[in-house]
């Protein structure tokens, strides 16, 4: 129903606005961040959805909101680990499987502002939200960024009214990170028509629903100088195909409704025209299917807390203790501070992300993404834990939801990338960027010019005795507004000291910064932080030049959390302006070194005697 | 240091320096010369001495004043050496005179036989030679007899007896302190020493990273097991007991029916020999020397040749990490301050696959571990294994044209191709 109306509601907007991009072409970005200057473009004023648009996705949301109210029982699909077929259908007929599909293939042809939004709702079920997650962020995402047009129309109408799920194999066992764990074969037949796909995929979630799966495998290619190469090849195959199985499905700690198992392949047959892309260009598939599928999960994180908030202060206003509501104990609203400044940054985050991806010009915001995902899931992971903290012995029960919240959320650090991974892949991407633009200079300082290293150190002399920053955020032509000035220019600062710092460290370590996790960790840590910075900023000046309500609290919370990751960022500059004796990696390492060397915890027990 | 006191208090004596090795305590910083009090009437006039008729014969010089308490000790050694009769030959003295007279002769030649006894490791045998002393009668009653050393010969013995415990690292226990507080006293040498021990022994105890069990099994597997993953040094490397020795004895001087052969092997280990190219003969070597406290045991590798440059450097492959890049594409290299390696002269070798410890280090024995190995890594039965022995321990106790002959057996290089050979 829904979708019909909505179908109408839409007819009168441009196309354009609306159309999924394919091409990601690199774009600056938060890379700008590593050489100390401000983000400006795209970001400053806060991006901003046309009316239609607004209208439109506050149509649409009612409906799903009042499904998800209504008709999804959490708590059942939890315990039982199965979404109800009935659930599912209710989902379908809401055009839920098709969200991004372009509305001529049948689906909704939302941006990524709008599925964004949705997401927020979705996560209200964490088994539904990854269902839907595995389906159309992964499973069907190639077929759309990198298949032909007729892979797409065979394909995507039947995916897009939920006929069909999809899900995305790329997990062996070994690591999901390592290319090099891939050992599923696909070797292609005499006649050359088709490919034979032999192996084993592992927590492949929808594994157990999906009809049509994005896997990757290995074929020989042959190079132009005529050795024969593994690489990795996608193909679209089909259950029908034949000769798929799948293991039992996992039980796991959470989002237990969704289906995870593994699924063989043995002998199936792909024809040759279901490879996405090219012959061995899986490896790029994987890539950027990877890299845009993060854009959901930042609402998701706001969504739980969000829902949190309103569960965990209901009860702290009525619950009493020493004759006080606990609301009144300080310990408990620096709680829903805590809760309340993450939701609002994470918010800020996702949402300019997702209308940067969507913006003018088709830009690559993997970086940003990523960093969303990070921040998002570790904060996400705090409240929980805060909220069921304020509930004390209540959320540890089974009978109330937290617990299942808690374990649920707990996922969001680990798929899509741990953050482990990710953390090095933001402060790398930005390292090669600024490298590339600082080599020159920092060669000349090797080479131990004199002018050049005068300069350089009269400048950091400069800077010690007490410079102003100025990047042109605050001030008369400034993009900020007055009344955050000063988180304006915490964030001025933090920018240009970051900005050094990267040139310092791209001097001492050049390109085998790669192997320094930990100081890859303190920049990437930064750089998430410097986004977060400039996302609430520019929101919160927004909202106060437009009026929106509450925009006092805005401006509070902006200026609560500035101050917090100002503080945070200077540490970590700090740190990272010393040596690693001084810093204490070389003692973090040192103790990791010798506890793995026993692989036990080595120290003797307190009262133990030597004689 | 200062023999003045030692003089002053050799009354009657005649110093007479003993340079047998018997006495290497005597120079320790303790006592930088090496003096022996030998009694008046016991002068001879050479470094000689006459040996009593029965000696052994071991060539110790034995003065002549100890040579009762040797006696004692003797007769107790005929009747078992144990810690029972070493105690009772301490027994003996304590009751023979209330005075305990000659009792810094006793102990020191009790010290000396506490090696032949077994009790070099025994505290409670310290503590029972301490209790010798007189109790009492040592310590210094004012400041004088304190600021000079009281009683000289006495505290030296007193020291002598901490040192000797001091050797083989027993740690004396509160019943030593209270002794030696009764005899010598709080501001005694002897109590100095005590505290010394008692400083830093505790903080030695645990100083080794990679303890042996104490004592050692005695059990040559499980021997051979210890030393096996102590020279691993990799916790995931899993010992493999391809035979256990039949039958089972525990004596290793005699033969073995069937010799055992434990081996020792890492994830590592068997990945590096799957990726070992098979045209490339990998080599058997051995035997190699490993001393575990006093004991010895000889283990065997398996290895190949040093492999040629291109193979060893690992190349990264572009498309391996799909969340982050493996390597930057910057013209930037480390900068000098930031190198935590040193520059270490590298010994290039080439990879090793295994180890072995066996209980007969002949070609046949060894070939059975290769069999086994071929199990769980595949690839040897394709790959030639040249055997490349040297003459073990066991050879070395054969007579010596036996020996030599298998030596000269053992030294061709003894191609012995198993790719045939199936376990």
């Amino acid at each position: 129903m829904s979708r019909h109306l909505l179908r109408a509601a839409r007819a009168a907007l441009p196309a354009g606005a609306r159309q999924l991009r394919t091409a990601v072409p690199r774009r600056r970005g938060a890379c700008d961040f590593f050489l100390g200057t401000p983000l400006k473009e795209g970001v400053f004023p806060y991006p901003e959805i046309t009316n239609e648009e607004l209208k439109e996705i506050n149509q649409f949301v009612g409906p799903v909101e009042k499904f998800f109210h209504e008709e999804v029982d959490s708590k059942k699909i939890d315990q039982d680990a199965k979404i109800p077929p009935e659930t599912l259908r209710g989902l379908k007929n809401l055009g839920l499987f098709g969200i991004q599909i372009p509305e001529e293939y049948g689906g909704l042809g939302f941006s990524n502002t709008m599925y964004a939004y949705l997401g927020e709702i979705f996560s209200l079920d964490a088994s539904i939200a990854v269902t839907l997650a595995a389906h159309q962020t992964i499973g069907l995402k190639g077929i759309l960024i990198a298949g032909t047009d007729e892979q797409k129309a065979k394909y995507l109408p039947k995916l897009a009214s939920g006929e069909h799920i999809a899900a995305f194999c790329l997990t062996e066992t070994g690591s999901g990170n390592d290319a090099a764990s891939i050992q599923t074969r696909a070797k292609l037949s005499e006649d050359g028509k088709y490919f034979l796909l032999n192996g084993s995929k592992v927590w492949i979630s929808n594994g157990g629903l999906a009809d049509i799966f994005t896997v990757f495998a290995r074929t020989e290619i042959v190079d132009e100088d005529g050795t024969v190469k593994d690489k990795i090849t996608a193909f679209i195959v089909e259950r029908a195909f034949g000769g798929i199985m799948n293991g039992k499905p996992e039980d796991k700690l959470g989002i237990r409704g969704s289906n995870t198992c593994e699924v063989h392949f043995e002998n199936t047959k792909v024809p040759v025209e279901n490879v996405i892309g090219e012959v061995g260009g899986g490896f790029e598939v994987a890539m950027k299917i990877l890299s845009n599928s993060r854009i959901s999960m930042g609402s998701a994180s706001v969504g739980i807390i969000k829902k949190l908030i309103e569960m965990t202060a209901e009860y702290a206003c009525t619950r009493k203790q020493f004759n006080k509501k606990l609301s009144d104990f300080g310990l408990i609203q620096e709680k829903f501070a805590l809760m309340t400044v993450k939701a609002y940054v994470i918010e800020s985050m996702a949402y300019l992300t997702a209308r940067m991806m969507d913006g003018p010009g088709l830009p690559d915001c993997s970086l940003e993404a990523a960093m969303v995902k990070v921040f998002s899931s570790e904060a996400c992971w705090i409240c929980v834990s805060e909220a069921l903290q304020i509930f004390g012995a209540l959320g540890y029960m089974k009978d109330y939801p937290y617990e299942r919240y808690l374990r649920d959320s707990r996922i969001l650090l680990i798929f899509e990338g741990t953050n482990e991974v990710l953390r090095p892949y933001i402060a790398l991407m930005g390292m090669q960027y600024a490298g590339k633009i600082l080599t020159e200079r920092i060669k000349e300082f090797k080479q131990r010019k004199v002018p050049f290293i005068l300069t350089t150190f009269l400048g950091q002399f400069q800077d010690s005795i007490g410079r102003k920053v100025d990047l042109g955020l605050v001030g008369d032509k400034g993009v900020i507004h007055p009344s955050l000035e000063e988180s304006g220019k915490q964030l001025e600062e933090n920018i240009y000291y970051f900005g050094q710092v990267v040139e310092g460290l791209l001097r001492r370590f050049g390109k085998t910064i790669v192997d320094e996790q930990l100081i890859l960790k303190k920049v990437a840590d930064i750089v998430i932080h410097l986004y977060a910075m400039t996302a609430t900023i520019s929101r919160a000046s927004r909202s106060i030049s437009i009026g929106l309500r509450n925009h006092d609290h805005e401006v509070l919370l902006t200026n609560l959390f500035c101050k917090e990751a100002f503080f945070k960022n200077n540490y970590a500059i700090a740190e990272l302006e010393k040596y690693s004796e001084e810093n204490m990696d070389s003692s973090i390492k040192k103790v990791a070194r010798q506890v793995l060397e026993k692989r036990a915890y080595t120290c003797s027990y307190p009262f133990d005697r030597t004689f | 240091m200062n023999s003045m006191w030692l003089l002053a208090a050799a009354r009657g004596t005649l110093w007479r320096a003993a340079l047998g090795r018997d006495y290497t305590w005597l120079q320790s910083p303790g006592c930088v010369q090496a003096f022996w009090t030998g009694p008046l009437r016991g002068c001879s006039s050479g470094s000689k001495l006459t040996l009593r008729p029965g000696d052994d014969g071991d060539g110790e010089q034995i003065p002549r004043e100890l040579v009762p308490f040797e006696n004692m000790f003797r007769q107790a050694a005929q009747q078992g050496r144990s810690k029972a009769t070493w105690c009772q030959v301490v027994e003996a003295f304590q009751n023979r005179d209330v005075r305990r007279r000659e009792h810094v002769e006793f102990i020191y030649t009790a010290l000396r036989h506490m090696v032949i006894f077994g009790v070099e490791r025994d505290l409670d045998a310290y503590n029972c030679l301490l209790d010798v002393f007189p109790q009492g009668v040592f310590v210094p009653q004012n400041y004088i007899q304190r600021m000079f050393h009281h009683y000289p010969r006495q505290q030296l013995c007193g020291i002598q007896v901490l040192e000797q415990m001091e050797t083989y690292g027993i740690m004396p226990d509160q019943k030593t302190r209270f002794l030696l507080l009764k005899i010598f006293g709080e501001q005694s040498h002897p109590a100095y020493k005590y505290q010394r021990i008692m400083y830093w022994f505790p903080k030695f105890k645990h100083i080794n990273p990679y303890p042996l069990p104490d004592p050692l099994p005695r059990d040559p597997v499980d021997l051979a097991r210890h030393s096996l993953t102590r020279i691993a040094a990799d916790a995931s490397a899993r010992v493999t007991i391809y035979q256990m020795p039949l039958p089972e004895q525990e004596d290793p001087g005699i033969d073995h029916a069937q010799p055992y052969i434990v081996g020792i092997q890492s994830p590592d280990q068997q990945e590096l020999l799957a990726r070992h190219n098979p045209a490339q003969p990998v080599l058997v070597e051995g035997p190699f020397r490993l001393w575990l406290k006093t004991t010895c045991v000889y283990y065997y590798i398996l290895h190949a040749e040093l492999l040629p440059k291109e193979q060893q450097e690992e190349v990264i492959d572009l498309e391996q990490s799909f969340y982050y890049p493996l390597q930057l594409d910057l013209d930037l290299d480390r900068g000098i301050w930031d190198k935590e390696t040193f520059d270490v002269e590298k010994v290039e070798e080439g990879p090793l696959f295994a180890m072995c410890m066996v209980g007969a280090g002949d070609q046949a024995t060894l070939a059975k571990w290769i069999v086994g190995l071929q199990e769980t890594n595949p690839i040897l039965s394709q790959t030639s294994v040249i055997f490349h022995l040297r003459p073990g321990p066991q050879e070395l106790q054969l007579a010596p044209s036996a020996a030599k002959s298998r030596e000269e057996e053992e030294e061709e290089e003894a191609q012995a191709r198993w790719g045939t050979r199936e376990a």
